[in-house]
């Protein structure tokens, strides 16, 4: 990569330089004899490098760059999505170029995008962290055509993908076990019709589940859970708050252990209803958690400790790591 | 690269520049190098380790080259750049070197360029451009795959390298003229076109010693002539040796060493017109001196300095180079110092004498004697091509034995008659005819059209007489039709080469210059005046209006252009204000980091306009109000 790690919009190669010395030394060797079979040489080599720059910038300068669409997509691992490159052009072929961006993997090399024609390549993106991310622009460079320049032009795109938490390798899903199979039990409601716990409303609640003196006494809707609906269900609860010395990074943690809670206990068929400060997030067997995952994704830390209501057997995300509530 | 450098050597063998011998041995060892790789072997010919050792041998052995063996620094460095050549790929099989060998092939291509000054070295840098184009795509293509670890198939070059070739070579033609003739007044460069070295005139005529001499088409001089002067001075005579007193056994040029010519403000006065005068330029380059002018010039300019001498009657120049003469001839001009004419001083026979006196009878006038004299020759003799193998042969035999013989046998026997008949007479030295280019205009003069003629005092001036066969004379030989044309169009090439290529410099960019300084003036003049014209039909009034209303649109348009200005622009104007330079590939998030860690006010400032430019231009919802809100409280911060 250090090829591409330079200041400004272009630099001489080695082999840029060699040939810009060896035209000075015959520029100086045709002034001095006036032996216009040098200039000869001269002319054609100055034209050369002339047309090298013309080339490879108005190349560059037509080109355009679009993304495909990026889904789920998780921060620390690769996704592929298609890249399109459209020159514009009217007289120049690009060739040879090498596309970097932070959000790519790695450099992408592009054989030749012909002049007024446009190319769809699949390429792999990598987001580091959770969150919002833009991808604004890639950087683009090319040798071509003499390789005596290495140019660089930023391409501009609008693209903005939610990149889901990073979810934990499986050493530290230990942790999650409480959502496998019959180790649940202990935990987890018998299967009858009598009120098993409560949690916060979420969109599709049947209103006829309202506990509504919980719900009067705290100021919203407060719902029943039966022992039947808690049979194959789980109440994540994540607390954002940001204890002051705490860093950004732990919180950034916490948050991937409630993700990788999530996302297993979705992929084993629990309903997982998501509690938040302000929303309550809920997916039921065969429902994809991509609501809980971008909610996880863009919760911002709380620099105040937020009320929430954490019941029986809600599994609770705090800065002190997951705590069932019956621990808690 | 092997052949590439290998090509680049080629020319060397036509310039001599460097032995023979060397150049076949350089092209050997690549050539065994090129067959290893060729079967999948290492280019090591020579192991790399004992190939050090030589190379580091060779460091002294350059000395002994350019001091004993060659003699020559430039060809012991062209030695030196073709073992380099040799060295590298050799080398290379331990040490990544593409760089440099392409820098040692470029060497060996100056080297090979810079002895050529023969046309067909055109064609020759352009297959090597072609070639060295294809290498460096290929270079290029390698260190970008290289650079990102990973690789694809063979980038097609070869249509790519002709694409560039043709573009690379427009903008070195347009390029060409323009580059700087400032040529070092020490080191001077090559010489041009026009043959420098001897034609086969020489400084004396000796019978007694055989001559020959061989066809040779190189062009001493190109003349152009309208076509009344066409018609009264062709066929053309360049004269440039009188050869005036018969001594020693061999007729000779009278030196008297170097004398002014009268000079009338930049013209040279050579002689006196009686006639009209008629122009002609000639493009020749000064043969140690000598200027071969055509028979009856009176008048010279286009030279800063000339000499009557060394003989009499010649002239001679110090200018150097190629040389554009124009001169003024008329059919009567008569020399501006009348001196005695004397006889030539050849030993006249009995034999001779009675010849002479038959041919003029009772004929009194010197030129009708001499015209008796040329019909004689040319009716009753013959021409004999010059033959190294024909033995050499005294003018008395020529004119009572042999009756034939070459040029000079004819004009120095026409002197010889003339002389026994009390006229006095010369031989005079040049070159005949030469041939009109119909492409071009101009007569092309070679040093094959070497020839000699007589010329007659008549009491008041020298009058031109050639006994020599007309249908013999140089340049009458019957010539196929299409060859002719390829002729022509050869040497229009090569004076096209010559004079506008291989002898272009300073004088010429200064009128390159000059002649577009004045189209362009004219053109400007032209456009004025039509613009004028325009402004009568408008009519003064009306005029005035339209002059208004042509200020206020661009006005319009320049508010409109500010308006359009776009917001990157914009800000990245704000930041070079601060100290900030906001290249095209950054962006304004880097641009406002750069901000804050120079003046960390400022950019606290510009970070919410940042973030609204962000959101415009990134946020797929441009919003004008939004735009114009970010503009103005921009203008504020300036303020």
């Amino acid at each position: 990569m250090s090829d591409f790690e330079f200041k400004g919009v272009v630099r001489f190669t080695r082999i840029g330089t060699i040939y810009l010395i060896t035209t000075l030394i015959l520029a100086i060797s045709a002034i001095n004899t006036g032996n216009n079979a040098l200039y000869i040489g001269v002319s054609l080599m100055l034209g050369s490098l002339l047309l090298s720059g013309l080339a490879s910038k108005g190349g560059l300068k037509h080109l355009h760059a679009g993304v495909g669409a990026l889904d789920d997509v998780w921060a620390g691992r690769p996704v592929r999505a298609t890249l399109t490159l459209r020159n514009d052009s009217r007289l120049w072929n690009v060739r040879d170029v090498v596309l970097t961006s932070e959000a790519l993997a790695e450099p992408v090399l592009i054989p030749v995008v012909p002049r007024r024609q446009s190319i769809t390549i699949e390429a792999t993106f990598l987001f580091r962290k959770r969150g919002l991310a833009h991808v604004n622009a890639i950087d683009s460079y090319t040798r071509y055509p003499f390789g005596f320049f290495l140019k660089k032009r930023r391409l501009r795109l609008t693209g903005e993908v939610v990149v889901y938490p990073r979810l934990l390798a499986d050493a530290t899903t230990d942790r999650f076990r409480a959502t496998h199979g019959e180790q649940t039990t202990a935990n987890r409601p018998g299967i009858s019709s009598e009120i098993h716990s409560f949690r916060e409303y979420s969109r599709g609640d049947s209103l006829r589940h309202v506990h509504w003196k919980k719900s009067a006494s705290l100021g919203r809707w407060i719902m029943k859970q039966t022992d039947a609906e808690s049979a194959k269900s789980v109440h994540v609860v994540v607390d954002p708050y940001l204890p002051k010395g705490a860093s950004e990074e732990s919180f950034d943690e916490m948050v991937s252990e409630a993700t990788t809670f999530v996302y297993h206990a979705a992929r084993d068929g629990f309903d997982v209803t998501m509690s938040l400060p302000r929303a309550t997030y809920r997916t039921r067997e065969g429902e994809a958690a991509s609501p809980l995952f971008r909610a996880l994704a863009l919760i911002e830390p709380a620099f105040e400790p937020v009320h929430q209501v954490v019941e029986r057997n809600t599994a609770l995300f705090t800065m002190g790591g997951r705590r069932d509530a019956k621990s808690a | 690269m092997l052949l590439l450098a290998m090509f680049a050597a080629v020319p060397l063998y036509f310039t001599f520049a460097i032995s023979t011998g060397a150049l076949i041995l350089f092209h050997v060892v690549l050539s065994l190098i090129v067959l290893r790789v060729a079967f999948g072997r290492t280019p090591e010919l020579v192991p790399a380790r004992l190939m050090r050792w030589v190379a580091m041998f060779y460091v002294l052995f350059y000395v002994v080259d350019a001091a004993v063996l060659s003699r020559s620094a430039i060809a012991a460095s062209t030695h030196l750049v073709l073992f380099i050549a040799v060295y590298q790929p050799i080398e290379s099989v331990h040490r990544q070197n593409h760089a440099q060998r392409l820098l040692t092939t470029a060497l060996i291509f100056i080297a090979s360029i810079a002895t050529s000054t023969h046309i067909t070295i055109v064609l020759f840098v352009l297959v090597f451009a072609f070639f060295v184009f294809r290498q460096l795509m290929h270079v290029s293509h390698e260190e970008t795959v290289r650079s990102i670890g990973h690789g694809y198939g063979e980038a097609p070059v070869g249509r790519a390298a002709v694409f560039y070739l043709a573009g690379a070579t427009v903008i070195g033609a347009l390029l060409f003229p323009l580059l700087p003739r400032l040529r070092n007044p020490v080191i001077r460069g090559f010489m041009g076109p026009l043959a420098g070295s001897s034609t086969s005139l020489r400084e004396t005529i000796n019978f007694n010693e055989g001559r020959a001499t061989v066809g040779d088409a190189t062009v001493v001089a190109r003349v152009w002539m309208d076509r009344e002067t066409r018609d009264t001075f062709t066929p053309l005579r360049l004269r440039g040796m009188i050869y005036d007193t018969y001594e020693g056994g061999e007729w000779r040029q009278t030196f008297r060493g170097l004398r002014a010519v009268n000079q009338d403000g930049t013209t040279f006065v050579v002689g006196r017109a009686t006639g009209v005068g008629s122009p002609a330029i000639v493009e020749m380059r000064a043969q140690r001196g000598k200027v071969y002018l055509p028979s009856a010039t009176f008048a010279i300019s286009g030279l800063s300095t000339l000499y009557e001498g060394p003989a009499r009657e010649t002239y001679y120049t110090y200018d150097d180079g190629p040389l554009t003469i124009a001169v003024r001839m008329s059919s009567d001009t008569e020399p501006t110092r009348l001196a005695r004419a004397k006889m030539s001083g050849y030993p006249i026979s009995p034999a001779v004498e009675t010849l002479a006196r038959t041919i003029v009878g009772t004929e009194q006038r010197p030129e009708k004697k001499a015209e008796l004299i040329e019909r004689y020759l040319v009716t009753n003799f013959r021409y004999v091509p010059n033959d190294q193998a024909a033995p050499a042969m005294s003018l008395e035999r020529f004119l009572l034995v042999e009756r034939g013989g070459h040029c000079e046998y004819f004009a120095a026997g026409m002197v010889a008659l003339l002389n026994a008949v009390g006229v006095p007479a010369r031989i005079a030295g040049g070159f005949y005819g030469g041939q009109l280019n119909p492409l071009t205009g101009y007569y092309a003069v070679r040093r094959e059209d070497a020839h000699a003629w007589t010329e007659v005092w008549t009491g008041a001036r020298w009058m031109t007489f050639d006994s020599t066969p007309p249908s013999l004379r140089p340049g009458a030989a019957p010539e196929n039709a299409v060859r002719f044309y390829l002729a022509a169009v050869g040497d229009s090439l090569t004076f096209f080469w010559d004079r506008y290529v291989l002898t272009f410099g300073l004088g010429d960019q200064i009128s390159l210059f000059e002649d577009l300084a004045m189209l362009a003036s004219t053109a400007m003049e032209s456009m004025s005046e039509r613009l004028r014209a325009d402004v009568r039909t408008v009519g003064a009034g009306g005029f005035g209006k339209f002059l208004v209303l042509v200020v206020a649109a661009g006005v319009v348009l320049i508010l409109l252009q500010r308006r359009r200005r776009r917001l990157f622009d914009v800000l990245a104007a704000y930041l070079a204000a601060q100290g900030i330079s906001v290249g095209p590939a950054m962006t304004m998030e880097e641009a406002l980091r750069a901000l804050r860690e120079e003046h960390p006010e400022a950019a606290e400032e510009l970070e919410p306009l940042i973030a609204m430019y962000e959101q415009e231009t990134f946020g797929g919802r441009p919003d004008r109000a939004r735009a114009r809100a970010i503009k103005r409280k921009l203008a504020e911060l300036r303020t």
